[in-house]
C-alpha cells in the first residue's frame, strides 16, 4: 500500500491496556477527500482507533500517517489538532460556560498561542464565518445563549460547528446521531455529507439507517481489527458481520 | 603450740587438696609460697605471672587478696596467708582453697606490697584465668576483656583455653583474643599476619581501633595486612551502618504507613481527601492519654495492658468521629473532592481546637508500657522495642485491611466502588454505605495508628498536623487504590529520607524528599502502582 | 440569554470596585493625616494599618482567585508566593537599616553578625536598590510558580494531586526558610525595619502612603484581572477549567493557558506580600505555613469565586471577623474558622457574591416572566414559574471546580 495521496494511514496498529488488547493489529486507509462510515459492536476499539489519532493513546506498535507522511504517533493531541485533524467526542463537549458564539470563537482557526488570545480583537473575517457556522449548523437563535442550555442533539451540533470551525481537513465524527429524533439524524446526515465535499470524513455510528444515508464505504471493526470493508450492502452481508453485530 | 597447729592444719588441708584436686596441687603451693622470698615488684610480677601460667582457677583467691593488698606472708616460716585484719590479730586464710588457717599477731606477719602496674597484670592474668571457668559466659567475658586489653603474655593460656574450649562462639572470641595478642607480641611475622586476616574479619569498632592502632606502628608488609585490614573493617561497618540505616527507614516507613494506610483507603475508594485525618491519628492518641489516666489512678497493675485497651478505643472515637463526619458532611459534598478538601479542613480546625480547649495546648505524658521500652543489639544494630513493635503492629494492620480488602465481601464492594462508582452502584452496591464505612474505617484505623504513634511522640493538640502532609506523599507517591503501593510507598519514603539525612541533615532531607516527589509526580502522576483505564481517566 | 445579564452586571460591580478602591486610597490617609485626631472624620492610624493589611490580603485572595475561580486549580501553595514575594521586601527593607542595627555593622543585617557570617551572601546582593527589590518581588513568586507550573501542568496533574503538591511545596519552603543557613533570618525572620525609600516606616505619612499604594495595587489587580479574564485568553481559561481535553482536541495547549494564569497569579501575590510585609513590620517562615494558604481558600470561597469582586469581600469579611473574634474570644476562633469552612462548602458554594448574582437573577426572570402576563388566567401565571425554574440551575460555574470533564 502506498502512503501517498492517503490522508490517514494506519498499518498494523496495536494497542492494549493492561494486558487487554483494545486494537489489535489494525491496517486502515483513507483517500484523500474520502468519507467513511465505522461500525463495529460495543468495545470493538472504534473511539480507542479516534484517540490513537488524534495522540490521545500511543500505539504500542503500527504505522499511523496523516497526509501521507506525518507520523503521528510523534505528536501529541494539540499538534495534531493544529495539523488539521479534528474530532467529535463520543459525548458531546462542549464549553458550558460559554455562549455558543464563543464556543466557535474559541475553536476558530488561528494562532494557538497564548499572547495572541489575550489581545484578540474579533475581525470582520471571524464574525463573518461564525454566522456561517451558525447558520449552517442552525444555531443563529441560540448565538447567545449558554452551550450548557443546548438540548443534547444541539450540542452534537455545536461540537460539529466546532470542528467546522477548526477548518481542519479531516474530521473524526464518533457517534454524530446518538440521542437524536429521525428528522435530527436525517438533518445531521445531510450536514456530513455537505462537509464532506470538501474534507475528510471518519464517521463511527451505529445507526443504521444513518450509515446508509451516507452511502460511504464501510469498514466494520471487531475485537481492535477489521472484520469487513466495502459498501454497506457487502459488508452486511457478510457472515461474520452478521454473527458479531448486526444479529440475524 | 599455735606454730604445730597451724602447720598441722596445713598439713591436713594439704593431704585433703592432694587427694580432691589436680596432682599440679602441691606445684601450686610451691609457686605461691614464693611470694615469700620474692623481693621488690619485678620478682613478684614474675610469680604472678607464673601463676597465671598455671590456668589453674584455683590461683584466683591469692591473686585477688594480692590485688587487694591482703596477701601477708608469715616471718616465722614464710608462709603465704591471705588475712583477715582484726585489731591486733589477723585471721589467716589459706590462699588457695580459702579456708581458715588460724590466727597470727600484727607483727608476725608482712603484707606483701603492690603497686599500679603490679594490679594491671594480676588483672590480665586473672582475665586469663576466668579462661577455665565452668560458665560459658564468663569465659566469653574473659576472653572480650582480653581482645580489649591484649597482653602477649596471655597467649600460651588463650592456647590452652582455645584447645579445651568446646563452645563455638566462645573458642572465636578467644581466638579474636589470641590474635590480638600476638598483633603485641613478638612473635613471627607470618603469625601476625594470620592474626591480622582473622581480626579482619571480625570488623567491629574495637578490632578497627586495635588494627588501626597497630597499622600506625607496623612496618612493611604487616603495615599493609593491617592496612588492607582496616579497609575491610571500614567497609563492613559502613554496610552496618547501611543496616542500621535502613533500619531507621523501615521504623519510619511504618509510622508513615501507620499513618497513611487509612487515608489511602478512604482516598482510594472515595477519591476524597480528608485533611482531618491526622486529627483522627491525634485522637487515637489522646484516647490512649486518657485510659493511661484511668489505669493509674484506678488499676495501676494494668498499666502494661494499656495500649491494648487503647486499641479498640481508639478505634471506635476515631471510627466514629469519621463516620459522624461523613453522614454529616462529606456525603453532601459527594464529586466534589477539592470542595470536600476544604471541609475537612474545617473539621480538622475544629478538632484540634477541642481537643486544645479539653486537654489543653500542651504535650500529655503517655508512658511506655514495660514491653515496649529498652533496646537490644542485633549484630551491630541496635534495635529500640517500641519502635519494632510499631513495625509489626503496622505489618499487622497493613495485613489485616489487606484480607479486608481482598476476601472479604465489603472489600469486594469497596474495590467495586473504587473501580467504577457508577457501575457499582448500578450493580446494587448501596455505594452510600460503602461510603460511610470505608470513611470510618480508615479514620478508625487512623486511630489506632494515634496509639501506635502515642508511644514515640509527643500527644499535642498539633500532632496530627505532623504527620498528615507525610501521609499524602505516601498515598500520592505509592498511587491510590493499591494498599500495596501504600507499603512500598511509605517503605521507601522512609528509608529515602533517612539515607538522605546524614549527608544532607534531617530538614533538607525532608525538603529534598518533599522535591523528589513533586518530581516524581511529573514523571507518573497517578503514583508508583495506579489503577489504571477510563474510569480513572475521566 | 442570561450571560450577557450575567456579564454586563458584572463588569459594571467590578468597575463600580475599582472606582471605590482608588477612591479609598485617596480618601483614608487624607482623613489619617489631615484630619484632626478630634474631628468625627478621623481615621485613626491602627486602623489605617489593620484595612492596609486587610487590602493585602484581598490581593492575595483575588490573585487565588485567578486560579482557582476562573481555571480551576484549587492552589493549596499561593501563600508561598505571597511569602516570597515579602522576603523580598523584607529584604530591601533589611538593607535600609543600614549601621542602626544592634551590631552597627554597616555591611550585614543582625542576624547574620550574629551567625558570625563574614560577607553578604550572593543572594543579598542588589536589594539595596529599590528598583531591583520590586523587580524581585515579581521575578521570584514568578520564576518558582513558572517551573512549578511548568513540570506540574506539562504533566497533567490535575484536581486534588496538585492541591496536594503545592501544599508540599509550600511546607518544603517552610522548613527551608527555617534553617539559619538558608540566609534569610531563620525563625525570627526579618524585622526591625526602620525606612523604606528614605523614609521611616512607623510613620503615619508613610503608612497612610502605603495604604494607598496596596488600594492602589488592589485596584490595579482587579483590573488586570478582569481585562485577562474579559480577553479570548479569559475565555480560554475558563474552557480549560471545564472540559480541558476539549481545548487540547482544538489545538490549544491547556498547560501553556494554565501556566500562564498560574504565573501571573503568583506576580500578584507576591506584589501582596511586597505590600504587606512594610505594613506589620515583620516577615518570618510562619508565613510559608501550608494552614495560611488554606485560610487564602477560604476568603475566596465565602466571597464566591470566579466573581473577581467576590474575593475582596471575602478577605475583607473573614479578616475583620478573625480581628473581633480574636480580640473578644481567642480560643474560639478556629472554632469560627472550622465552622465557616464547613459550612461555605455546604451551605454556599457560590460565596455571598454568586449567591447574590443567583438571587437577582431568579427574581429577574421572575419578573420578566410576569410581566407579559397580565391578562392570563392565573393558572397559567403559576404554572409559569415553574416552568422557568431550571434556569435558576443555569449558571454553569461548575462546583467543582477542578474536575475536568470527561473527554468522551
Ligand atoms: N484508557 C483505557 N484504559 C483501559 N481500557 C480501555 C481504555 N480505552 C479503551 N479501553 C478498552 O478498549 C476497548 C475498546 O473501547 P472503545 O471505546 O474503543 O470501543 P468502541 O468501539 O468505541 O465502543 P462503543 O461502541 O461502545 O463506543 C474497551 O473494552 C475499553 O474498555
Ligand atoms: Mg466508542
Amino acid at each position: 500500500m502506498s502512503k501517498s495521496n492517503t490522508i490517514l494511514y494506519l498499518d498494523g496498529v496495536s494497542v492494549s491496556f493492561d494486558g487487554f488488547r483494545a486494537i489489535n493489529n489494525l491496517s486502515l486507509v483513507l483517500d484523500k477527500g474520502e468519507m467513511r462510515a465505522i461500525i463495529g459492536p460495543n468495545g470493538a476499539g472504534k473511539t480507542t482507533m479516534m484517540d490513537i489519532v488524534t495522540g490521545k493513546t500511543r500505539p504500542d506498535s503500527g504505522e499511523v500517517f496523516f497526509d501521507g507522511e506525518i507520523d503521528l504517533t510523534r505528536h501529541d493531541e494539540a499538534e495534531i489538532a493544529m495539523m488539521g485533524i479534528g474530532r467529535k467526542f463520543q459525548k458531546p463537549t462542549v464549553f458550558e460556560s460559554h455562549s455558543i458564539e464563543d464556543n466557535l470563537v474559541l475553536s476558530l482557526k488561528g494562532p494557538r498561542s497564548i499572547f495572541p488570545a489575550l489581545f484578540h480583537r474579533r475581525s470582520f473575517e471571524e464574525t463573518r464565518r461564525i454566522d456561517e457556522i451558525l447558520a449552517t449548523t442552525r444555531l443563529e437563535a441560540k448565538r447567545h445563549d449558554l452551550a450548557a442550555n443546548l438540548s443534547h442533539g444541539q450540542k452534537q451540533w455545536l461540537e460539529i460547528g466546532m470542528l467546522l470551525a477548526q477548518d481542519p481537513k479531516l474530521l473524526l465524527v464518533d457517534e454524530p446521531v446518538a440521542g437524536m429524533t429521525d428528522a435530527e439524524t436525517e438533518e445531521t446526515a445531510r450536514l456530513l455529507k455537505e462537509i464532506a465535499k470538501t474534507r475528510s470524513v471518519v464517521v463511527v455510528e451505529h445507526d443504521m439507517h444513518f450509515v446508509r444515508e451516507l452511502g460511504v464505504k464501510v469498514t466494520c471493526l471487531h475485537e481492535g481489527s477489521v472484520l469487513s470493508e466495502g459498501s454497506l450492502d457487502f459488508v452486511s452481508a457478510d457472515e461474520r458481520v452478521v454473527e458479531v453485530y448486526l444479529g440475524r | 603450740m599455735k606454730i604445730l597447729r597451724a602447720l598441722g592444719l596445713t598439713f591436713l588441708l594439704t593431704l585433703m587438696f592432694a587427694a580432691a584436686s589436680s596432682a599440679d596441687e602441691a606445684a601450686l603451693r610451691q609457686t605461691v609460697t614464693k611470694f615469700a622470698t620474692a623481693k621488690g615488684f619485678p620478682a613478684i610480677e614474675a610469680v604472678v605471672r607464673e601463676l597465671g601460667a598455671t590456668g589453674d582457677p584455683a590461683v584466683e583467691k591469692v591473686l585477688n587478696a594480692l590485688s587487694e593488698g591482703n596477701l601477708y606472708v608469715r616471718k616465722s616460716d614464710d608462709g603465704v596467708f591471705i588475712g583477715k585484719e582484726g585489731g591486733a590479730t589477723a585471721s589467716l586464710l589459706d590462699p588457695l582453697s580459702g579456708e581458715p588457717a588460724g590466727e597470727a599477731l600484727k607483727a608476725e606477719i608482712t603484707k606483701i606490697r603492690v603497686n599500679n602496674s603490679l594490679r594491671g597484670t594480676i588483672r590480665d592474668v586473672l582475665g586469663t584465668l576466668t579462661l577455665g571457668s565452668d560458665d560459658p559466659k564468663v569465659r566469653l567475658a574473659a576472653a572480650t576483656t582480653m581482645f580489649k586489653s591484649p597482653d602477649a603474655d596471655a597467649i600460651p593460656a588463650l592456647d590452652a583455653a582455645i584447645a579445651k574450649e568446646t563452645e563455638a562462639s566462645v573458642k572465636a572470641r578467644m581466638q579474636d583474643a589470641r590474635a590480638s595478642a600476638v598483633l603485641v607480641s613478638d612473635l613471627p611475622e607470618a603469625e601476625k599476619l594470620a592474626a591480622i586476616e582473622l581480626l579482619g574479619k571480625r570488623g567491629d569498632r574495637d578490632t578497627l581501633s586495635l588494627l588501626t592502632g597497630f597499622q600506625a606502628n607496623a612496618q612493611g608488609a604487616l603495615k599493609n595486612a593491617a592496612g588492607a585490614a582496616v579497609e575491610h573493617i571500614n567497609s563492613t561497618l559502613a554496610l552496618w551502618q547501611t543496616g542500621q540505616n535502613v533500619w531507621y527507614g523501615i521504623s519510619l516507613g511504618s509510622v508513615l504507613l501507620l499513618a497513611a494506610i487509612g487515608l489511602a483507603i478512604t482516598f482510594g475508594v472515595m477519591g476524597v481527601i480528608n485533611m482531618a485525618h491526622g486529627e483522627m491519628v491525634m485522637l487515637g492518641a489522646y484516647t490512649t492519654f486518657v485510659v493511661q489516666e484511668v489505669i493509674r489512678t484506678h488499676a495501676p497493675a494494668l498499666f502494661d495492658w494499656s495500649l491494648a485497651i487503647a486499641l479498640p478505643l481508639a478505634f471506635l472515637v476515631a471510627g466514629g468521629v469519621g463516620l459522624a463526619i461523613e453522614r454529616g458532611i462529606i456525603r453532601f459534598l459527594y464529586g466534589r473532592p477539592l470542595e470536600t478538601l476544604l471541609a475537612t479542613w474545617g473539621v480538622s480546625l475544629i478538632l484540634q481546637q477541642a481537643v486544645r480547649t479539653i486537654f489543653g495546648p500542651t504535650n500529655r505524658e503517655v508512658g511506655n508500657p514495660s514491653w515496649m521500652s529498652g533496646a537490644f543489639d542485633l549484630g551491630q544494630l541496635a534495635i529500640t522495642w517500641n519502635r519494632l513493635w510499631i513495625l509489626v503492629f503496622a505489618l499487622c494492620v497493613f495485613a489485616v485491611l489487606l484480607y479486608v480488602m481482598k476476601r472479604t465481601s465489603w472489600g469486594l464492594q469497596m474495590r467495586a466502588v473504587t473501580a467504577n462508582r457508577r457501575m457499582a452502584a448500578s450493580m446494587g452496591i448501596r455505594t452510600p454505605w460503602v461510603d460511610a464505612l470505608t470513611f470510618a474505617l480508615g479514620s478508625g484505623i487512623a486511630g489506632i495508628a494515634g496509639v501506635a504513634l502515642s508511644q514515640i511522640d509527643n500527644v499535642s493538640p498539633n500532632l496530627g498536623q505532623g504527620y498528615i502532609i507525610d501521609s499524602f506523599m505516601v498515598v500520592v507517591f505509592g498511587g491510590v487504590g493499591n494498599l500495596w503501593g501504600t507499603l512500598v510507598g511509605a517503605m521507601s519514603l522512609g528509608i529515602l529520607n533517612k539515607f538522605l539525612e546524614p549527608y544532607a541533615g534531617a530538614v533538607l532531607g525532608k525538603i529534598l524528599v518533599l522535591v523528589l516527589i513533586i518530581l516524581f509526580i511529573q514523571k507518573r502522576p497517578r503514583g508508583l502502582f495506579a489503577l489504571k483505564g477510563r474510569a480513572v481517566e475521566a | 440569554m442570561t450571560g450577557r445579564f450575567f456579564a454586563a452586571g458584572a463588569d459594571r460591580r467590578i468597575a463600580i470596585t475599582i472606582a471605590i478602591l482608588l477612591a479609598v486610597a485617596i480618601v483614608v490617609p487624607i482623613l489619617n493625616i489631615a484630619v484632626p485626631p478630634a474631628s468625627a472624620f478621623h481615621v485613626p492610624a491602627y486602623i489605617v494599618a489593620l484595612v492596609g493589611k486587610y487590602l493585602c490580603y484581598a490581593l492575595l485572595a483575588l490573585a487565588l482567585d485567578l486560579v482557582w475561580g476562573y481555571c480551576g486549580i484549587l492552589s493549596l501553595g499561593h501563600g508561598a508566593f505571597f511569602a516570597l514575594g515579602g522576603y523580598a521586601m523584607g529584604m530591601y527593607l533589611m538593607r535600609q537599616i543600614g549601621e542602626r542595627g544592634v551590631y552597627g555593622n554597616p555591611l550585614l543585617p543582625d542576624f547574620m553578625v550574629f551567625l558570625n557570617w563574614k560577607e553578604l551572601p550572593w543572594f543579598w546582593h542588589g536589594f539595596d536598590h529599590f528598583w531591583f527589590a520590586a523587580l524581585m518581588v515579581m521575578l521570584v513568586p514568578g520564576l518558582l510558580a513558572f517551573i512549578f507550573g511548568w513540570f506540574a501542568f506539562r504533566s497533567r496533574v490535575t484536581g486534588v494531586y496538585l492541591s496536594i503538591i503545592t501544599q508540599a511545596m509550600t511546607y518544603a519552603l517552610l522548613l527551608a526558610f527555617f534553617r539559619n543557613d538558608m540566609g534569610f533570618g531563620g525563625n525570627n525572620g526579618l524585622t526591625d525595619f526602620k525606612d523604606i525609600l528614605g523614609f521611616n516606616v512607623q510613620a503615619n505619612t508613610t503608612r497612610s502612603a502605603l495604604f494607598a499604594a496596596s488600594a492602589i495595587a488592589l485596584a490595579l489587580g482587579v483590573f488586570i484581572t478582569w481585562r485577562i479574564i474579559g480577553s479570548k485568553y479569559g475565555k480560554l481559561l475558563m474552557a480549560v477549567r471545564d472540559a480541558e481535553s476539549r481545548t487540547r482536541f482544538l489545538g490549544w495547549r491547556a498547560e501553556n493557558v494554565k501556566l500562564f494564569a498560574f504565573t501571573v497569579s503568583a506576580v500578584m501575590a507576591g506584589v501582596a506580600g511586597a505590600l504587606y510585609v512594610p505594613q506589620v513590620g515583620i516577615i518570618n517562615p510562619g508565613e510559608f505555613d501550608p494552614a495560611n494558604s488554606i485560610e487564602v481558600v477560604v476568603w475566596t470561597a465565602v466571597g464566591g469565586r470566579g466573581t473577581l469582586v467576590g474575593p475582596i469581600i471575602g478577605a475583607l469579611l473573614v479578616n475583620g471577623g478573625k480581628s473581633w473574634f480574636t480580640g473578644a474570644f481567642p480560643e474560639f476562633w478556629l472554632f469560627a474558622l472550622g465552622g465557616l469552612f464547613v459550612a461555605v462548602t455546604l451551605f454556599l458554594p457560590k460565596g455571598i457574591v454568586g449567591m447574590w448574582d443567583q438571587w437577582q437573577n431568579s427574581r429577574r426572570e421572575r419578573r420578566a416572566a410576569a410581566t407579559p402576563e397580565q391578562g392570563i388566567p392565573p393558572i397559567v401565571e403559576v404554572a409559569m414559574p415553574v416552568k422557568q425554574k431550571p434556569a435558576a440551575k443555569s449558571s454553569p460555574t461548575p462546583l467543582d471546580g477542578g474536575e475536568p470533564q470527561p473527554a468522551e
